[in-house]
């Protein structure tokens, strides 16, 4: 039973995944689900259900900014969703027959890697001499942003498209299953794989995650695991978060305030398989 | 209008139509003296939303959870009618291709 201290403190708790999220560029699921699963000890398919309908809030209140700043590749975005959004229908009806131990142990591991790759994150901003490919001549994906910190317009070209789609559909599968975005596959793919400029490739992932969570989250709806009382207080918050994170925090954080969150993320990591491996966890 | 604006300006309105609805839902939970909200799965939730113009607190929230979804499939839907505007027949079909897709979680999840 959810009384109003816990609603309480899934809204403070979600304000504070929405900053956070928009700060280092990740969906507020991977806070939101070791919260509610370790903390709040909700049962992992109604954990799952909230936070994905809580990511469609994320992502919908942050790609606003970014689609209006000129800064998404709304044809890349919309051509990727084709794998993305595949894969999320997949995960969600895949989801009701795996145990929710191996679901904690897969959210361990993603989040782990997860970890790596933000404290590690040295992407290719801007790749040079890179030749489209012919499914990108074809849909005409190269476009051009206009960098603020550059103060020039960056023109770019998108190529292997076809591999970054194939990628999606994993990411889609991933974000079905465990109620996050999937930005964390797809943003270092965009980049390293495709050759998008890293601004380009997570404004237009965020713009990518609304429409894949919205798939598999009318799944977990329909399906009966969406709480009202969870889902309430994650959507007032991420979406409160998200729209003081756009707009406040427009500097990139400090290396020591990122490899201390990476340390927090990978303890976190590190309690979700524990607990998939039916170690008692309790916070 | 550009698609920019368009989609910006839809997903915005969403994300506060159904954060305003959310807080209301709260508030109603409050005053009927936090009994708890039940949840409910497939045909019960178009009850729901009916119940929530009748001013049920937890229909007001699935009410807000449903525009809440809604909001990238409309997205979707404005791109769609904005490339068959501007006669780019590949991204009509991507747009549709994706609209199909999202419609068949609804129906499929509906079902099951």
């Amino acid at each position: 039973m959810l009384g109003p201290i816990d609603v309480l403190i899934i809204l403070l708790v979600s304000i504070i995944a929405g900053l956070v999220g928009a700060l280092f560029g990740l969906g507020g699921g991977v806070l939101i689900i070791p919260f509610l699963t370790l903390v709040e000890g909700v049962p992992v398919p109604l954990a799952v259900g909230a936070s994905i309908v809580s990511v469609v809030a994320t992502s919908s209140a942050s790609a606003a900014t970014y689609v209006q700043d000129h800064l998404t590749n709304l044809r890349l975005g919309m051509f990727l969703e084709i794998g993305t959004v595949a894969g999320a229908i997949t995960g969600a009806f895949v989801a009701v027959f795996l145990p929710p131990s191996a679901l904690f142990v897969l959210f361990g591991i993603i989040l782990l890697y997860a970890t790596i790759v933000m404290i590690r994150a040295r992407g290719i901003d801007f790749p040079d001499n890179v030749k489209p490919d012919r499914l990108s001549r074809i849909l005409s994906l190269g476009s051009q942003y206009e960098d603020h910190s550059l103060r020039r317009v960056v023109k770019y070209e998108v190529t292997r498209t076809h591999v970054t789609v194939f990628v999606g559909y994993f990411a889609g599968i991933v974000s079905g299953l465990l109620g996050v975005g999937g930005g964390i596959i797809n943003v270092p793919t965009m980049n390293l794989v495709s050759k998008i400029p890293v601004k380009v490739a997570s404004a237009t992932s965020n713009f990518m995650i609304g429409v894949t969570a919205a798939a598999s989250a009318s799944v977990y709806l329909l399906r009966g695991d969406v709480h009202p009382l969870l889902a309430a207080p994650l959507i007032i918050g991420v979406a409160g978060g998200a729209l003081i994170g756009t707009r406040v925090l427009k500097v990139t954080p400090p290396t020591r305030v990122k490899v201390a969150f990476g340390v927090l993320l990978a303890v976190i990591s590190l309690l979700m398989i524990l607990k998939g491996f039916d170690v008692p966890v309790v916070l | 209008m550009d698609l920019n604006r368009l989609v910006a300006y839809s997903l915005r309105i969403g994300v506060f139509a159904s954060a305003v609805l959310s807080m209301l839902g709260l508030l109603l939970w409050g005053v009927g003296g936090f009994n708890g909200f039940a949840v409910v799965a497939g045909s019960a939730i178009v009850s729901a939303l009916a119940s929530a113009f009748m001013g049920s607190g937890s229909g007001i929230i699935y009410l807000a959870i449903a525009i809440l979804i809604a909001t990238p499939v409309f997205r979707v839907a404005i791109s769609a009618a904005y490339f068959a505007n501007a006669r780019d027949r590949k991204y009509i079909l991507i747009s549709l291709a994706v609209l199909s897709m999202l419609m068949f979680a609804l129906v499929s999840g509906y079902a099951g």
